[in-house]
Protein backbone atom coordinates (compact mmCIF):
# COMPACT_ATOMS: atom_id res chain seq x y z
CA UNK A 1 0.00 0.00 0.00
CA UNK A 2 1.48 3.03 -0.95
CA UNK A 3 1.73 6.11 1.83
CA UNK A 4 3.15 9.19 0.60
CA UNK A 5 1.88 11.33 -2.84
CA UNK A 6 2.41 13.44 -4.45
CA UNK A 7 0.85 16.91 -3.17
CA UNK A 8 -2.06 17.87 -5.41
CA UNK A 9 -0.60 20.99 -6.86
CA UNK A 10 2.74 18.90 -8.33
CA UNK A 11 0.06 16.52 -9.54
CA UNK A 12 -1.57 20.10 -11.44
CA UNK A 13 1.19 20.87 -12.16
CA UNK A 14 2.47 17.72 -13.83
CA UNK A 15 -1.28 17.63 -15.89
CA UNK A 16 -0.35 21.50 -17.43
CA UNK A 17 3.01 20.38 -18.42
CA UNK A 18 4.47 22.72 -15.59
CA UNK A 19 7.34 20.59 -13.73
CA UNK A 20 10.74 20.34 -14.93
CA UNK A 21 11.24 16.92 -16.51
CA UNK A 22 13.41 15.59 -13.21
CA UNK A 23 10.17 15.60 -11.52
CA UNK A 24 7.97 14.47 -14.18
CA UNK A 25 9.52 11.60 -14.63
CA UNK A 26 9.01 10.92 -10.67
CA UNK A 27 5.29 11.90 -10.82
CA UNK A 28 4.69 9.57 -14.23
CA UNK A 29 6.13 6.80 -12.53
CA UNK A 30 4.33 7.03 -9.55
CA UNK A 31 1.25 7.48 -11.28
CA UNK A 32 1.57 4.18 -13.03
CA UNK A 33 1.76 2.86 -9.70
CA UNK A 34 -1.27 4.71 -7.84
CA UNK A 35 -4.48 4.41 -9.38
CA UNK A 36 -5.71 7.37 -7.32
CA UNK A 37 -3.04 9.65 -8.24
CA UNK A 38 -4.10 8.55 -11.98
CA UNK A 39 -7.32 9.79 -11.72
CA UNK A 40 -6.63 12.80 -9.79
CA UNK A 41 -4.06 13.51 -12.74
CA UNK A 42 -6.97 12.71 -15.50
CA UNK A 43 -9.44 15.00 -13.56
CA UNK A 44 -6.89 17.79 -13.53
CA UNK A 45 -6.13 17.70 -17.39
CA UNK A 46 -9.80 17.23 -18.34
CA UNK A 47 -10.27 20.18 -16.10
CA UNK A 48 -7.76 22.24 -17.85
CA UNK A 49 -9.26 20.94 -21.52
CA UNK A 50 -12.15 22.79 -20.83
CA UNK A 51 -11.38 25.79 -19.46
CA UNK A 52 -8.91 25.73 -22.97
CA UNK A 53 -10.99 24.66 -25.32
CA UNK A 54 -14.51 24.63 -24.23
CA UNK A 55 -14.70 27.48 -21.75
CA UNK A 56 -13.43 29.79 -24.55
CA UNK A 57 -16.30 28.38 -27.25
CA UNK A 58 -19.03 28.54 -25.07
CA UNK A 59 -19.00 32.50 -25.38
CA UNK A 60 -20.08 31.39 -28.99
CA UNK A 61 -20.06 34.79 -30.76
CA UNK A 62 -17.23 36.51 -29.68
CA UNK A 63 -14.87 33.75 -29.72
CA UNK A 64 -15.67 33.39 -33.61
CA UNK A 65 -14.69 36.73 -34.42
CA UNK A 66 -11.58 36.40 -32.02
CA UNK A 67 -10.79 32.87 -33.82
CA UNK A 68 -10.73 34.53 -36.99
CA UNK A 69 -8.42 37.53 -36.29
CA UNK A 70 -6.23 35.04 -34.56
CA UNK A 71 -4.66 34.01 -37.58
CA UNK A 72 -5.91 37.29 -39.67
CA UNK A 73 -3.23 37.53 -42.32
CA UNK A 74 -2.28 34.11 -42.23
CA UNK A 75 -2.97 31.43 -44.99
CA UNK A 76 -4.76 28.84 -42.94
CA UNK A 77 -5.05 26.31 -45.81
CA UNK A 78 -1.29 26.48 -46.78
CA UNK A 79 -1.01 25.72 -43.12
CA UNK A 80 -3.11 22.83 -43.70
CA UNK A 81 -1.87 22.04 -46.98
CA UNK A 82 1.68 21.89 -45.28
CA UNK A 83 0.70 19.96 -42.37
CA UNK A 84 -2.07 16.95 -44.31
CA UNK A 85 1.18 16.79 -47.30
CA UNK A 86 2.65 13.78 -46.17
CA UNK A 87 0.20 10.52 -45.57
CA UNK A 88 2.69 9.12 -42.68
CA UNK A 89 0.91 8.33 -39.36
CA UNK A 90 2.78 7.82 -35.94
CA UNK A 91 2.47 3.82 -35.12
CA UNK A 92 2.00 3.88 -31.09
CA UNK A 93 5.66 2.83 -29.66
CA UNK A 94 6.08 -1.00 -29.43
CA UNK A 95 6.83 -1.83 -25.82
CA UNK A 96 10.40 -1.69 -25.42
CA UNK A 97 10.83 -2.50 -21.84
CA UNK A 98 14.43 -1.66 -20.50
CA UNK A 99 15.84 -3.69 -18.04
CA UNK A 100 18.99 -2.88 -16.07
CA UNK A 101 21.42 -4.70 -14.28
CA UNK A 102 23.00 -3.24 -10.58
CA UNK A 103 25.27 -5.32 -8.41
CA UNK A 104 24.06 -8.89 -9.97
CA UNK A 105 20.41 -7.59 -9.38
CA UNK A 106 17.94 -6.94 -12.39
CA UNK A 107 15.33 -4.31 -12.89
CA UNK A 108 12.80 -3.52 -15.34
CA UNK A 109 12.61 0.69 -15.54
CA UNK A 110 9.72 2.43 -15.25
CA UNK A 111 8.41 3.80 -18.96
CA UNK A 112 9.27 7.17 -18.02
CA UNK A 113 12.92 6.52 -17.56
CA UNK A 114 13.43 4.05 -20.89
CA UNK A 115 14.88 6.92 -23.21
CA UNK A 116 17.10 8.80 -20.59
CA UNK A 117 20.61 8.45 -20.63
CA UNK A 118 22.53 7.36 -16.87
CA UNK A 119 25.73 7.73 -15.99
CA UNK A 120 27.90 4.47 -15.58
CA UNK A 121 27.20 3.36 -11.60
CA UNK A 122 29.52 4.58 -8.79
CA UNK A 123 29.40 2.62 -5.81
CA UNK A 124 30.58 3.43 -2.06
CA UNK A 125 30.26 0.48 0.65
CA UNK A 126 26.17 -0.66 0.15
CA UNK A 127 25.05 2.10 -1.77
CA UNK A 128 25.73 2.27 -5.15
CA UNK A 129 24.45 5.50 -7.89
CA UNK A 130 24.15 6.24 -11.27
CA UNK A 131 23.44 10.01 -12.11
CA UNK A 132 20.58 10.64 -14.89
CA UNK A 133 20.99 13.21 -17.25
CA UNK A 134 18.82 15.45 -17.97
CA UNK A 135 20.29 18.77 -17.88
CA UNK A 136 18.52 20.82 -15.51
CA UNK A 137 21.12 22.63 -13.93
CA UNK A 138 20.95 22.69 -10.15
CA UNK A 139 17.95 19.92 -10.31
CA UNK A 140 19.60 16.93 -10.17
CA UNK A 141 18.11 12.89 -10.77
CA UNK A 142 19.58 9.85 -9.72
CA UNK A 143 19.31 5.87 -9.26
CA UNK A 144 20.17 4.93 -5.90
CA UNK A 145 20.92 1.58 -5.34
CA UNK A 146 21.06 0.01 -1.00
CA UNK A 147 22.15 -3.27 -0.98
CA UNK A 148 19.99 -5.23 1.88
CA UNK A 149 21.57 -4.35 4.98
CA UNK A 150 22.57 -0.93 3.29
CA UNK A 151 21.43 2.79 5.21
CA UNK A 152 22.36 6.01 4.03
CA UNK A 153 24.14 8.56 6.65
CA UNK A 154 21.93 10.90 8.29
CA UNK A 155 22.20 14.10 5.93
CA UNK A 156 20.16 17.10 5.43
CA UNK A 157 19.32 18.76 2.48
CA UNK A 158 18.90 23.44 2.25
CA UNK A 159 16.72 22.36 -0.89
CA UNK A 160 13.84 19.84 -1.44
CA UNK A 161 14.53 15.88 -1.38
CA UNK A 162 12.54 13.79 -3.47
CA UNK A 163 13.27 9.92 -3.23
CA UNK A 164 10.52 7.62 -5.18
CA UNK A 165 11.09 3.90 -4.40
CA UNK A 166 10.82 1.75 -6.88
CA UNK A 167 11.54 -1.42 -5.89
CA UNK A 168 12.00 -3.30 -2.47
CA UNK A 169 11.98 -1.36 0.73
CA UNK A 170 13.45 1.21 3.45
CA UNK A 171 12.67 3.02 6.55
CA UNK A 172 13.72 5.80 8.59
CA UNK A 173 12.25 7.20 11.97
CA UNK A 174 8.89 8.55 10.21
CA UNK A 175 7.78 4.79 8.81
CA UNK A 176 8.78 2.07 6.50
CA UNK A 177 8.62 2.75 2.60
CA UNK A 178 7.29 0.67 0.02
CA UNK A 179 7.11 0.79 -3.97
CA UNK A 180 5.84 3.61 -5.36
CA UNK A 181 6.01 5.80 -2.29
CA UNK A 182 6.99 9.44 -3.33
CA UNK A 183 8.92 10.56 -0.30
CA UNK A 184 9.58 14.43 -0.50
CA UNK A 185 11.98 16.06 2.40
CA UNK A 186 12.80 19.84 2.83
CA UNK A 187 16.08 21.02 4.65
CA UNK A 188 13.54 20.68 8.07
CA UNK A 189 14.20 17.34 7.67
CA UNK A 190 17.11 14.90 8.48
CA UNK A 191 16.85 11.48 7.85
CA UNK A 192 18.84 8.04 8.18
CA UNK A 193 17.10 5.77 5.45
CA UNK A 194 17.94 1.93 6.36
CA UNK A 195 17.16 -1.25 4.01
CA UNK A 196 16.97 -3.98 5.23
CA UNK A 197 15.89 -6.32 2.33
CA UNK A 198 17.51 -3.37 -0.04
CA UNK A 199 15.75 -0.97 -2.46
CA UNK A 200 16.32 0.76 -5.82
CA UNK A 201 15.12 4.70 -5.89
CA UNK A 202 14.60 6.95 -7.83
CA UNK A 203 15.71 10.46 -6.54
CA UNK A 204 15.41 14.44 -7.06
CA UNK A 205 17.41 17.07 -5.76
CA UNK A 206 18.04 20.85 -5.82
CA UNK A 207 21.26 21.25 -3.59
CA UNK A 208 23.59 23.58 -5.86
CA UNK A 209 23.98 25.87 -3.22
CA UNK A 210 24.03 23.59 0.12
CA UNK A 211 27.26 21.51 -1.81
CA UNK A 212 29.18 23.85 -3.89
CA UNK A 213 29.82 25.86 -0.39
CA UNK A 214 33.10 23.96 0.51
CA UNK A 215 32.74 23.65 3.76
CA UNK A 216 29.59 21.67 3.95
CA UNK A 217 31.25 19.77 1.03
CA UNK A 218 33.65 18.74 3.18
CA UNK A 219 30.82 17.79 6.29
CA UNK A 220 28.55 16.25 4.46
CA UNK A 221 30.36 14.37 1.55
CA UNK A 222 27.81 11.32 1.19
CA UNK A 223 24.88 13.99 0.10
CA UNK A 224 27.17 14.91 -2.78
CA UNK A 225 27.60 11.52 -3.51
CA UNK A 226 24.29 10.20 -3.21
CA UNK A 227 21.71 13.13 -4.44
CA UNK B 1 -9.01 14.02 0.23
CA UNK B 2 -10.13 13.09 -3.27
CA UNK B 3 -13.67 14.42 -2.47
CA UNK B 4 -12.02 18.05 -1.77
CA UNK B 5 -10.88 17.86 -5.10
CA UNK B 6 -13.69 16.67 -7.00
CA UNK B 7 -16.18 19.04 -5.29
CA UNK B 8 -13.63 22.15 -6.19
CA UNK B 9 -13.64 20.85 -9.48
CA UNK B 10 -17.43 20.71 -9.97
CA UNK B 11 -18.28 23.96 -8.56
CA UNK B 12 -15.72 25.32 -10.98
CA UNK B 13 -17.56 24.04 -14.13
CA UNK B 14 -20.47 26.01 -14.09
CA UNK B 15 -22.59 25.21 -17.29
CA UNK B 16 -25.78 25.86 -17.68
CA UNK B 17 -27.85 23.25 -19.14
CA UNK B 18 -27.88 25.17 -22.40
CA UNK B 19 -24.17 24.97 -22.90
CA UNK B 20 -23.61 21.58 -21.63
CA UNK B 21 -26.18 20.21 -24.70
CA UNK B 22 -24.37 22.85 -26.93
CA UNK B 23 -20.57 21.19 -25.89
CA UNK B 24 -21.66 17.47 -26.21
CA UNK B 25 -23.39 18.52 -30.24
CA UNK B 26 -19.78 19.94 -30.42
CA UNK B 27 -17.76 16.96 -28.94
CA UNK B 28 -19.58 14.88 -31.04
CA UNK B 29 -18.68 16.52 -34.26
CA UNK B 30 -14.96 16.85 -33.24
CA UNK B 31 -15.12 12.94 -32.26
CA UNK B 32 -16.15 12.53 -35.84
CA UNK B 33 -13.80 14.76 -37.35
CA UNK B 34 -11.09 12.68 -36.05
CA UNK B 35 -11.82 9.35 -36.92
CA UNK B 36 -12.39 10.70 -40.48
CA UNK B 37 -8.96 11.95 -40.37
CA UNK B 38 -8.12 8.51 -38.58
CA UNK B 39 -9.96 6.35 -41.00
CA UNK B 40 -10.48 8.41 -44.22
CA UNK B 41 -7.26 10.63 -43.87
CA UNK B 42 -9.90 13.24 -44.98
CA UNK B 43 -8.33 16.62 -45.11
CA UNK B 44 -11.88 18.28 -44.96
CA UNK B 45 -12.78 17.36 -41.74
CA UNK B 46 -8.87 18.07 -40.57
CA UNK B 47 -9.56 21.55 -42.01
CA UNK B 48 -12.84 21.76 -39.63
CA UNK B 49 -10.33 20.02 -36.76
CA UNK B 50 -7.90 22.91 -37.66
CA UNK B 51 -10.36 25.76 -37.32
CA UNK B 52 -11.59 24.80 -34.31
CA UNK B 53 -8.65 24.28 -32.52
CA UNK B 54 -5.48 26.37 -33.89
CA UNK B 55 -6.71 29.50 -33.36
CA UNK B 56 -7.40 28.54 -29.47
CA UNK B 57 -4.04 26.34 -28.90
CA UNK B 58 -2.46 29.90 -30.68
CA UNK B 59 -4.34 32.01 -27.34
CA UNK B 60 -3.47 29.79 -24.93
CA UNK B 61 0.08 29.06 -25.88
CA UNK B 62 0.79 32.85 -26.39
CA UNK B 63 -0.77 33.70 -23.03
CA UNK B 64 0.94 30.90 -21.03
CA UNK B 65 4.54 31.68 -22.92
CA UNK B 66 4.14 34.68 -23.65
CA UNK B 67 5.51 34.97 -27.25
CA UNK B 68 3.43 34.45 -30.44
CA UNK B 69 6.31 32.74 -32.12
CA UNK B 70 6.22 30.13 -29.92
CA UNK B 71 2.77 29.74 -29.76
CA UNK B 72 2.71 29.27 -33.61
CA UNK B 73 5.09 26.81 -33.56
CA UNK B 74 2.84 24.90 -30.98
CA UNK B 75 0.00 25.21 -32.88
CA UNK B 76 2.02 23.88 -36.46
CA UNK B 77 3.45 21.23 -34.01
CA UNK B 78 0.05 19.92 -32.60
CA UNK B 79 -1.79 19.43 -35.48
CA UNK B 80 0.79 18.06 -37.63
CA UNK B 81 0.23 15.44 -34.46
CA UNK B 82 -3.12 15.57 -34.13
CA UNK B 83 -2.90 14.50 -38.48
CA UNK B 84 -0.32 11.89 -37.33
CA UNK B 85 -1.38 10.24 -34.40
CA UNK B 86 -5.46 10.78 -34.79
CA UNK B 87 -5.49 6.97 -34.83
CA UNK B 88 -4.98 7.27 -31.25
CA UNK B 89 -7.79 8.94 -30.54
CA UNK B 90 -10.02 7.30 -28.49
CA UNK B 91 -13.75 8.08 -28.34
CA UNK B 92 -14.53 5.80 -24.99
CA UNK B 93 -11.60 6.98 -22.76
CA UNK B 94 -12.15 11.04 -23.38
CA UNK B 95 -13.51 13.88 -24.86
CA UNK B 96 -11.61 15.09 -28.22
CA UNK B 97 -11.03 18.38 -26.32
CA UNK B 98 -8.71 16.33 -23.83
CA UNK B 99 -7.06 14.25 -25.85
CA UNK B 100 -6.12 17.70 -28.57
CA UNK B 101 -4.91 19.06 -25.42
CA UNK B 102 -2.80 16.25 -23.99
CA UNK B 103 -1.13 16.50 -27.64
CA UNK B 104 -0.59 19.84 -27.22
CA UNK B 105 0.26 19.68 -23.75
CA UNK B 106 3.12 16.96 -24.99
CA UNK B 107 4.57 19.18 -27.64
CA UNK B 108 4.61 22.15 -25.52
CA UNK B 109 6.61 20.46 -23.22
CA UNK B 110 9.30 18.76 -25.54
CA UNK B 111 9.32 22.50 -27.37
CA UNK B 112 10.37 24.43 -24.10
CA UNK B 113 12.31 21.82 -22.33
CA UNK B 114 14.40 22.03 -25.99
CA UNK B 115 14.81 25.58 -25.71
CA UNK B 116 15.64 25.64 -22.00
CA UNK B 117 18.30 22.35 -21.85
CA UNK B 118 18.60 22.59 -25.76
CA UNK B 119 17.75 18.19 -25.29
CA UNK B 120 15.65 16.98 -28.26
CA UNK B 121 14.83 14.06 -26.24
CA UNK B 122 10.89 14.11 -26.58
CA UNK B 123 10.41 12.68 -23.57
CA UNK B 124 6.64 13.41 -23.37
CA UNK B 125 5.21 10.59 -24.91
CA UNK B 126 7.06 8.43 -21.92
CA UNK B 127 5.80 10.75 -19.06
CA UNK B 128 2.23 10.67 -20.77
CA UNK B 129 1.47 8.02 -22.70
CA UNK B 130 -1.14 8.53 -25.78
CA UNK B 131 -1.78 4.86 -25.61
CA UNK B 132 -2.33 3.47 -22.16
CA UNK B 133 0.65 1.29 -20.96
CA UNK B 134 -1.71 -1.62 -20.51
CA UNK B 135 -2.55 -1.43 -24.22
CA UNK B 136 0.99 -1.01 -25.55
CA UNK B 137 2.68 -4.36 -23.87
CA UNK B 138 3.18 -6.78 -26.03
CA UNK B 139 0.52 -5.51 -28.59
CA UNK B 140 2.67 -7.41 -31.31
CA UNK B 141 3.20 -10.65 -29.83
CA UNK B 142 -0.83 -10.77 -28.68
CA UNK B 143 -1.64 -9.65 -32.60
CA UNK B 144 0.68 -13.24 -33.84
CA UNK B 145 -1.14 -15.30 -31.18
CA UNK B 146 -4.05 -13.69 -31.44
CA UNK B 147 -4.31 -13.56 -35.66
CA UNK B 148 -6.58 -16.37 -36.27
CA UNK B 149 -8.84 -15.90 -32.87
CA UNK B 150 -12.79 -14.28 -32.79
CA UNK B 151 -11.58 -11.57 -31.40
CA UNK B 152 -9.31 -10.55 -34.14
CA UNK B 153 -11.96 -11.22 -36.20
CA UNK B 154 -14.20 -8.83 -34.12
CA UNK B 155 -11.69 -6.09 -34.28
CA UNK B 156 -11.41 -6.08 -38.09
CA UNK B 157 -15.08 -6.44 -38.85
CA UNK B 158 -15.35 -2.85 -36.92
CA UNK B 159 -11.91 -1.52 -39.68
CA UNK B 160 -13.98 0.89 -42.13
CA UNK B 161 -14.91 -1.37 -45.40
CA UNK B 162 -11.88 -0.01 -47.65
CA UNK B 163 -9.07 -1.01 -44.38
CA UNK B 164 -11.47 -4.67 -44.03
CA UNK B 165 -10.84 -5.58 -47.78
CA UNK B 166 -7.26 -5.18 -47.31
CA UNK B 167 -6.73 -6.59 -44.27
CA UNK B 168 -8.36 -9.91 -45.13
CA UNK B 169 -7.09 -10.39 -48.62
CA UNK B 170 -3.56 -9.73 -47.27
CA UNK B 171 -3.97 -11.66 -44.03
CA UNK B 172 -6.42 -14.56 -44.91
CA UNK B 173 -6.14 -14.68 -48.83
CA UNK B 174 -2.71 -14.28 -48.65
CA UNK B 175 -2.26 -11.96 -51.49
CA UNK B 176 0.62 -9.50 -51.78
CA UNK B 177 0.40 -5.92 -51.45
CA UNK B 178 0.76 -5.54 -55.56
CA UNK B 179 -1.73 -8.28 -56.44
CA UNK B 180 -4.52 -6.42 -54.09
CA UNK B 181 -3.91 -3.30 -55.49
CA UNK B 182 -4.53 -4.73 -58.83
CA UNK B 183 -7.40 -6.63 -57.57
CA UNK B 184 -9.04 -3.53 -56.17
CA UNK B 185 -8.07 -0.85 -58.87
CA UNK B 186 -6.37 0.93 -56.22
CA UNK B 187 -2.40 2.58 -56.02
CA UNK B 188 -0.03 0.43 -54.01
CA UNK B 189 0.57 3.23 -51.96
CA UNK B 190 -3.09 3.58 -50.93
CA UNK B 191 -3.10 -0.30 -49.89
CA UNK B 192 0.19 0.11 -48.10
CA UNK B 193 -1.28 3.11 -45.99
CA UNK B 194 -4.61 1.45 -45.53
CA UNK B 195 -2.97 -1.66 -44.22
CA UNK B 196 -0.50 0.48 -42.06
CA UNK B 197 -3.92 2.44 -40.63
CA UNK B 198 -5.98 -1.38 -40.27
CA UNK B 199 -2.50 -2.96 -38.45
CA UNK B 200 -2.36 0.41 -35.79
CA UNK B 201 -5.98 0.27 -34.78
CA UNK B 202 -6.25 -3.42 -34.74
CA UNK B 203 -3.01 -3.32 -32.25
CA UNK B 204 -4.62 -0.64 -30.14
CA UNK B 205 -8.12 -3.12 -29.78
CA UNK B 206 -6.49 -6.00 -29.14
CA UNK B 207 -4.36 -4.39 -26.58
CA UNK B 208 -6.92 -2.91 -24.92
CA UNK B 209 -8.73 -5.70 -24.90
CA UNK B 210 -6.33 -7.03 -21.62
ZN1 LIG C 1 -0.51 8.53 -5.32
Amino acid sequence: MISCHPTQEMLEKFANGELPATLAAAVSIHAEMCSECKAQIAAYTEQQAESGFNGVSSHASSANVNDEDVFAGIDIDDLIAAITATDEIDIALEDKEKTITVKGKEYVLPRALTNMTMSNWSSIGKLARSRVELGEGEIRASLLQIQPGGSVPEHTHKGFELTLLLDGSFEDDMGVYGPGDFIVLDGKHTHNPVSHEGCLCYTVSNDAQHFTQGINKLLNPFGSFIY
Amino acid sequence: MGQTVTSSLQSGAKAPKTIAMKENTEHQALADWLQAVANERSKAAFTHLFKFFAPKIQRIAASKYGNETLASEVVQETMSNVWRKAHLFNPDKGSPTTWVYTVMRNVSFDLLRKIKTKKEDNLSDDFWPLVESSEAEDADSQFQDHLASKEVMRCIDTLPEEQKCVVKGFYFMEMSQEQLAQHLGIPLGTVKSRLRLALAKLKQQIGGEK
